[in-house]
């Protein structure tokens, strides 16, 4: 299954220069085109990305259904047009330099476009090449074979988690202060009630000689209960949820601090993708440059 | 107390050591182990100073540029120390104390101004593996640029230990991005937000990673493979330093020495 296609190749026949590109190359240009076209239509037809559509239980469907589709792709791979070019080094190319270009785009953005069409779609096809040659990894094996699957599956399920389970996070801001509360607010304004109680019991700030915090802390009561809320040391409140010490104000008359609670249902995907490429990156490390 | 008025004498000692070491590499078919000792010795000098320095600051000296610049000698300096004993390549100290002593003169000449707060945010168990392992990542990528370039005029007997930095660099390239994201998850509630300096952070790591394919691949000729490590290398630049001058640094949460 080694494709040995040349991707842009320069020859000289009787002193013209003659220029031939691979029909993998060319696949990936005309995909390119047509990406831009398509989130230009849906960015004028539709308006904003609709993460919201995107919530639990639509992406587990939608990741079960990506996952069949490539499963079969795969499998059909000698005869399939689809599934050679997805296994093509073109295709790999193809998605290291735009996830690159994208990502240098994205970087001199004062607001990052992440949820642009043009993006969604970039990060789809990544996703969709890095899945084809893992399955591909899966099967063929070879001498570094954990270091692959490491490496790649670890890469594709932080993927998962951060663009799929991008529409299950929520991020609620509450100010706390002596007695026990439960209204918060979204980000992006609208209040909600949670299903627990928060009061500060007690709070400690050291300043520095600039004047400025060096390090402050809160102690607050869950329905009751006494926790310990630094910077850098959230409290899990339940399933893949975390109050977080954000800012304080403090006057003579009293005290209040600001948390952040974070619901992150995909934090587990996340971390089991995060190890699992620290651990391909150690074996990269002790391994070397063996193919 | 150890301070960087008397940074200057660490930084000769340490480059002494380290000249002593490419002398002794340089003259000697496989390895030497005057090298091998000078460069530990000049890596040690380094350590020394900061750990002194740490004492003073009452802190881990990893906040301001001149201090990861101190990082980053010493690291150049282990790395080139590891390199060296692991493969015996004979043009790593040289490489190694020649980049390191360029950090050294830049801090003797322009220490930046230090306070000895930290703030909150970098006050973690993860912020010295995180720094540490990127200034390490640094280190073994600016020498496998130099390599590349090198090797563009004709030398190939480098080509494999190009491949070898590489494949270490961007295995500590790796690590340090992931330790960056769990404690982001772990300071901010999320483990990406695409803020400036993790974008260039990921364009960095995706053109190493372009590079290692495309050299497992074996399709690309060496000028391609040697761009695309440059390229990589210039982009490692802006998401060290260079982010702190767009304009969007304004709202970053990376920008600490405002």
């Amino acid at each position: 299954m080694e494709i040995l296609y040349k991707s842009v190749t320069f020859t000289q026949k009787r002193g013209i220069m003659q220029i031939s590109i691979s029909r993998y190359t060319i696949t990936s240009l005309l995909l390119i085109l047509v990406a831009v076209v398509v989130a230009w239509l849906c960015e004028v037809l539709l308006g904003a990305f609709p993460m919201g559509f995107f919530a639990f239980p639509m992406n587990v469907v939608l990741i079960a259904l990506w996952v069949i589709a490539l499963v079969e792709l795969f499998r059909a791979r000698e005869r399939n047009v689809v599934a050679r070019y997805l296994l093509s080094t073109q295709a790999t190319v193809t998605a290291l330099v735009l996830a690159a270009i994208g990502c240098i785009v994205v970087g001199l953005q004062s607001k990052p476009a992440t949820q642009s069409y043009l993006f969604v779609l970039l990060v789809i096809y990544v996703m969709t090449v890095l899945a084809m040659v893992t399955l591909r990894g899966w099967r063929v094996g070879g001498a570094v074979r954990l270091r692959f699957l490491m490496s790649h599956l670890g890469l594709l399920l932080a993927l998962i988690a951060g663009f799929w389970g991008a529409a299950d996070y929520e991020e609620l801001r509450m100010v706390v202060d002596d007695k026990p509360r439960q209204e918060a607010i979204y980000i992006d304004g609208r209040a909600t009630n949670l299903d627990y109680t928060l009061r500060l019991a007690d709070f400690a700030v050291t300043y520095g000689k600039s004047g400025m915090p060096e390090q402050y802390s809160a102690d607050i009561e869950v329905d009751g209960k006494r926790v310990k809320l630094e910077v850098n040391d959230p409290y899990r409140v339940g399933f893949g949820q975390s109050i977080y010490l954000m800012n304080f104000e403090q006057s003579d008359a009293n005290t209040h601090i600001i948390v952040q609670i974070v619901h992150q249902p995909w934090r587990g995907v996340m971390v089991v993708g995060i190890v699992m490429m620290i651990f391909g990156a150690l074996l990269m490390f002790f391994g070397g440059a063996k193919q | 107390m150890i301070g960087w008025g008397i940074f200057p004498i660490f930084a000769i000692l340490a480059a002494t050591a380290g000249v002593v070491g490419s002398v002794s590499a340089w003259r000697s078919h496989g390895r030497s182990a005057t090298a091998l000792w000078s460069m530990w010795i000049a890596t040690v000098v380094l350590l020394l100073f900061i750990v002194g320095l740490w004492i003073t600051l009452e802190r881990p000296p990893m906040r301001t540029m001149g201090e990861t610049r101190l990082w980053y000698s010493f690291f150049l300096l282990l790395s080139g120390a590891f390199t060296y004993h692991r493969w015996g390549y004979r043009w790593v100290p040289s490489f190694a104390t020649l980049l390191s002593t360029v950090f050294m003169v830049i801090n003797s000449l322009k220490p930046e101004i230090h306070d000895t707060t930290l703030m909150p945010a970098l006050q973690s168990a993860w912020f010295i593996p995180h720094v540490a392992i990127y200034m390490f990542a640094y280190a073994l990528l600016g020498c496998a640029t130099l390599l590349s370039v090198y090797s563009l005029f004709g030398n190939r007997s480098v080509d494999k230990a190009v491949e070898s930095l590489l494949y270490g660099g961007v295995a500590f390239l790796t690590v340090g991005m992931l330790t960056g994201a769990l404690w982001a998850k772990q300071a901010w509630g999320d483990y990406w937000s695409w803020d400036a300096k993790e974008s260039w952070a990921a364009a960095t790591w995706l053109i190493y990673l372009l590079a290692i394919h495309l050299i497992r691949f074996k399709r690309a000729g060496r000028g391609v493979i040697c761009a695309v490590i440059v390229v990589a290398f210039l982009s490692l630049q802006m998401c060290w330093y260079g982010v702190n001058y767009l304009p969007t640094a304004k709202q970053s949460v990376h920008v600490y020495n405002r």
